[in-house]
């Protein structure tokens, strides 16, 4: 019999199992249905999959997301930069409470989310007659979906940039502003380059989350076709109406998006390295 | 230009870490802020900087009070442990830095840079990046770019720790030859007294957020104030003994009361500090020398240029050793001794006669006093009188509290928490010890540090009267220093009544009493109560103490009176006690008949709201 080569090194067939394991469940769950997805997407012939993606109510859907993407990114970033700045450079009361509700938008079902959008700004909500009165509308409509998509990715960026900031310290900051930098050029010139790739990649997240956002937007936006659909609505209204090849022809556009994102965090990843 | 510090103090939270410093430092000086980890010398030089600022106090630069002031708009250089270079940058745009967020022309500041890299030995590394330095290098750079601008004051903090030895000392050479080249005013903040006398003009010792001492780094090593920085700085053998007329007793050894130290009372304590370099062994008893007697090698190292022996001095005994630190179970203090390694090293357990090239006296100190705090620190009348009496005098509380091992670190903080409310943090000591309480007690007075020892007689969480009777009875007879029975009320030391009515009357009550009072500025009565049927004898006798006691107090500057009643002693003294609404009753007791006069007293102060000291009297 083989011995191991050293303390920490399995026995070869141990090895073989657990990585055998490991390849037949990736298998199962992720390369067999991603690969169905372009095939289903495909299977009624290209001219099929190009109508599906290019009809008016697709690019609308497209624009959409593409739209709650914009908007929420650069708010994330200055909440994220901020709460982050906050939370690792000084002491307040409540800090531990901070932490951890910034962390609430993740441990909640993304439903419930869209219910608490509901809830604050729906027609019965806590702000319903106030927008009513104003007549500013609010849910099924754009304002909504982008306050869901907001909502749901928050912690995103906060959390690449708390445990980044927290190993830096603070002392570069300092030097910088015994140099005589004034507080907004030491951001620029110091704090935000030693950020700047922990930072993309917590766009990259909060982008490829955005993106695929169901829950907490089906729940808000109505489904209005051609007006509140963004793409992962979309693919499931499709569906429901048995026009499978269309709708795997959309999901196919998220889940290319989504292998767009996944590459560029693995190129920052080694970057970073 | 010069830096001027006022009675700065810092807190985080309720923890102290700066006290009252106030400081000159002259324009073009080097100064050096020493200390351990702890001490406060990191957050003093910030708040210099403006990175942090001062719950209290005023820091002015060049005449300039800055204390306002955000860092950016203080103009000073400021060089980091850890370098804190940008990493993003290269060499060059770091120094350029501080130029460029000074809108200096481009030009102007290739040309400073290359002026800068040239001063601190880096010609031409301006397009390297950081990473492709060493530690030695990135501090150059660190400190090229904190003199780019022509900064006002140079502030260092523990600059040179992270590098290996020789880099160091490289460092601190270039560091003083710049320093001397530019006349910057610089502070620098080290733990290394080597680097401290090296560089420093002026020395700055803290200790516990206090500034303890400043002066140049030959009179700090050779004649300091406090004992302190005599054992901190360089190693020093620090012994207490007592002084005897024109000589210091030191155990059963007699040396000569320096003509420059400090006046001294008799039979005060004197710390008498002698460098391991100032003593020579010899075979034979030296003559003109001040000797130590014969004594026995425990120990020996070898340390490079030195070698180090620590010899016990069995002539010596009865001495109170501050430094070395005495080890566990040793018969009679050690002295350490340093001579050349090339000179024959003595062997262990061989008999040698020391004596002294040289010592020094440090300066009497307040008063010592160890405080027995019972169970709720907060509110211990034992502590607080105890932090009362060693804020007036300048001296030092010691607070003893029992606590089961493992909470010691818990029942330290509360007894600095409760003693910092009245002292500063650099005179309070905290003693926690687990076991029987009145045995360690005894135990800690008899080490013979202390000047007083200080019981809590009422309030929350006091001891029993009969184990404060007991206590009382042991300290007085076997340590033989003034035990006080703190009362909870007692907050200042304004009225003091001394009793000389006990026993015979004796001059130690008043004299102790006198130290007392001069440190409070205390108004003092003396009593004495003249027995029914007291020969003729007494009564002159007591008169001519009393003349005495008067004319002692008087020559301290005391305010006094003299008062003698006829009577009851009991009842006189429980008379006056009550009316005369006196801070402290003093009492002299002699050790034989300690019990008597503490059931007496006991009786005397019942109900009345006042501290008691019990002084111990001869025979």
């Amino acid at each position: 019999m083989r011995q191991a080569v050293t303390d920490t090194m399995d026995p070869m067939w141990v090895r073989a199992c657990l990585i055998g394991l490991a390849t037949l469940f990736l298998a199962v769950l992720l390369f067999v249905p991603l690969a169905g997805v372009f095939l289903f997407a495909f299977s009624a012939g290209a001219d099929v999959f190009l109508r599906a993606v290019s009809n008016a109510e697709t690019l609308h859907a497209a624009w959409l997301t593409f739209l709650a993407v914009a908007v929420c990114i650069p708010l994330n970033v200055c909440f994220g930069v901020a709460a982050a700045w906050a939370i690792t450079r000084f002491e307040f009361r409540g800090k531990a409470l901070l932490v951890t509700l910034i962390e609430v938008p993740l441990a909640v079902s993304p439903v419930v989310a869209g219910l608490m959008v509901m809830l604050v700004y729906g027609h019965q909500g806590l702000l319903g007659p106030i927008l009513a009165e104003y007549d500013v509308k609010v849910v099924f409509s754009l304002p909504s979906i982008l306050i869901a998509t907001t909502f749901v990715t928050f912690p995103l960026i906060a959390r690449e940039l708390i445990p980044l900031m927290r190993l830096q310290g603070g002392h570069e900051e300092a030097a910088a502003l015994t140099l005589g930098a004034s507080p907004w050029r030491m951001f620029f010139m110091v704090t935000l380059p030693k950020i700047r790739w922990g930072l993309l990649y917590g766009i990259i997240l909060c982008a490829a989350r955005a993106m695929g956002e169901f829950g907490a937007v089906s729940v808000v936006s109505g489904h209005i076709r051609g007006r509140t659909n963004t793409l992962p609505l979309h693919v499931e209204i499709l569906y429901n109406e048995y026009q499978f090849a269309a709708a795997f022809a959309v999901a196919s556009l998220l889940a290319l998006s989504a292998l767009v994102w996944l590459t560029l965090k693995s190129v920052l990843e080694l970057r970073t390295q | 230009m010069s830096i001027v510090l006022d009675q700065i103090s810092k807190r985080f939270g309720s923890h102290s870490v700066v006290q009252r410093v106030s400081l000159e430092i002259a324009s073009g000086e080097l100064f050096v802020l020493l200390g351990g980890s702890g001490s406060g010398k990191s957050t003093l030089l910030r708040i210099i900087a403006g990175l942090l600022s001062p719950n209290e106090g005023r820091v002015a630069i060049g005449g300039v009070d800055v204390t306002q002031l955000p860092p950016q708009k203080r103009d000073v250089g400021f060089v980091f442990q850890n370098y804190a270079v940008f990493r993003h940058m290269s060499v060059g745009e770091n120094i350029e830095f501080g130029l460029r967020v000074r809108g200096v022309a481009r030009a102007q500041c290739i040309e400073r840079r290359d002026e800068l890299l040239d001063l601190v030995g880096l010609t031409g590394l301006a397009h390297r990046r950081p990473h492709q330095l060493s530690g030695g290098q990135l501090q150059r750079v660190a400190l090229a770019r904190a003199l780019a601008y022509r900064p006002t004051v140079l502030l260092l903090d523990e600059p040179f720790g992270a590098l290996d030895l020789q880099v160091r000392t490289q460092l601190r050479r270039s560091l003083r030859s710049i320093q001397d080249e530019l006349g910057i005013t610089t502070v620098l903040v080290t733990h290394d007294q080597e680097e401290a006398f090296e560089l420093g003009d002026r020395v700055g010792v803290l200790y516990r957020g206090g500034l303890v001492e400043v002066g140049d780094p030959m009179s700090l090593y050779h004649r300091p104030h406090t004992d302190h920085v005599a054992s901190f700085i360089g190693g020093g053998n620090v012994l207490v003994g007592r002084k005897v007329g024109p000589l210091i007793q030191l155990g059963n050894v007699q040396i000569p009361m320096p003509q420059q130290a400090k006046v001294h009372q008799e039979g005060a304590p004197v710390r008498v500090l002698f460098r391991p370099e100032d003593v020579t062994l010899s075979d034979a008893p030296p003559r003109d020398a001040v000797q130590l007697g014969q004594g026995v090698i425990v120990e020996s190292t070898f340390a490079g240029s030195v070698s180090r022996v620590r010899v016990e001095v069995e002539g010596l005994r009865g001495a109170r050793s501050l430094a070395p630190y005495p080890t566990y179970g040793q018969k009679a203090p050690h002295v350490e001794v340093t001579f050349p390694s090339a000179a024959q090293m003595p062997h262990l357990q061989e008999s040698r006669f020391l004596s002294l090239n040289r010592y020094h006296v440090l300066d009497p100190h307040g008063l010592s006093v160890l405080s027995l705090v019972g169970r709720h620190a907060e509110v211990d009348a034992a502590l607080r009188v105890g932090a009362v009496v060693a804020r007036a005098s300048h001296g030092t509380l010691y607070t003893f509290k029992e606590a089961m091992r493992g909470d010691s670190e818990r029942v330290r903080k509360e007894l600095r928490l409760g003693a910092e409310q009245i002292l500063p943090a650099a005179q309070v000591e905290t003693i926690v010890r687990d076991g029987e309480v009145v045995e360690s007690f005894v135990d800690e007075a008899q080490r013979g540090l202390y000047d007083l020892a200080v019981l809590g007689r009422e309030g929350d969480g006091a001891f029993e009267p009969q184990v404060l009777r007991s206590l009382s009875i042991r300290l007085l007879r076997m340590v033989g220093i003034p035990v006080v029975l703190a009362h909870p009320t007692t907050t200042k030391i304004g009225r003091m009544l001394i009793c000389t009515a006990a026993g015979e009357p004796g001059k130690g009550d008043v004299l102790f009493g006198a130290r007392l009072a001069r440190h409070f500025r205390a108004h003092v009565t003396v009593i004495h109560v003249q027995r029914f049927g007291a020969t003729p004898l007494d009564v002159s006798r007591a008169k001519k103490h009393l003349e005495s006691a008067a004319q002692s107090l008087a020559a301290m500057g005391i305010e006094h009176e003299v008062m003698v009643k006829t009577g009851d002693v009991a009842m006189a003294l429980r008379d006056t006690v009550a009316r005369g609404k006196y801070d402290l009753v003093l009492f002299g007791a002699s050790g034989s008949a300690s019990r008597r006069a503490l059931l007496f007293l006991e009786d005397l102060i019942r109900g009345a709201n006042t501290s008691v000291a019990v002084i111990p009297m001869m025979g």
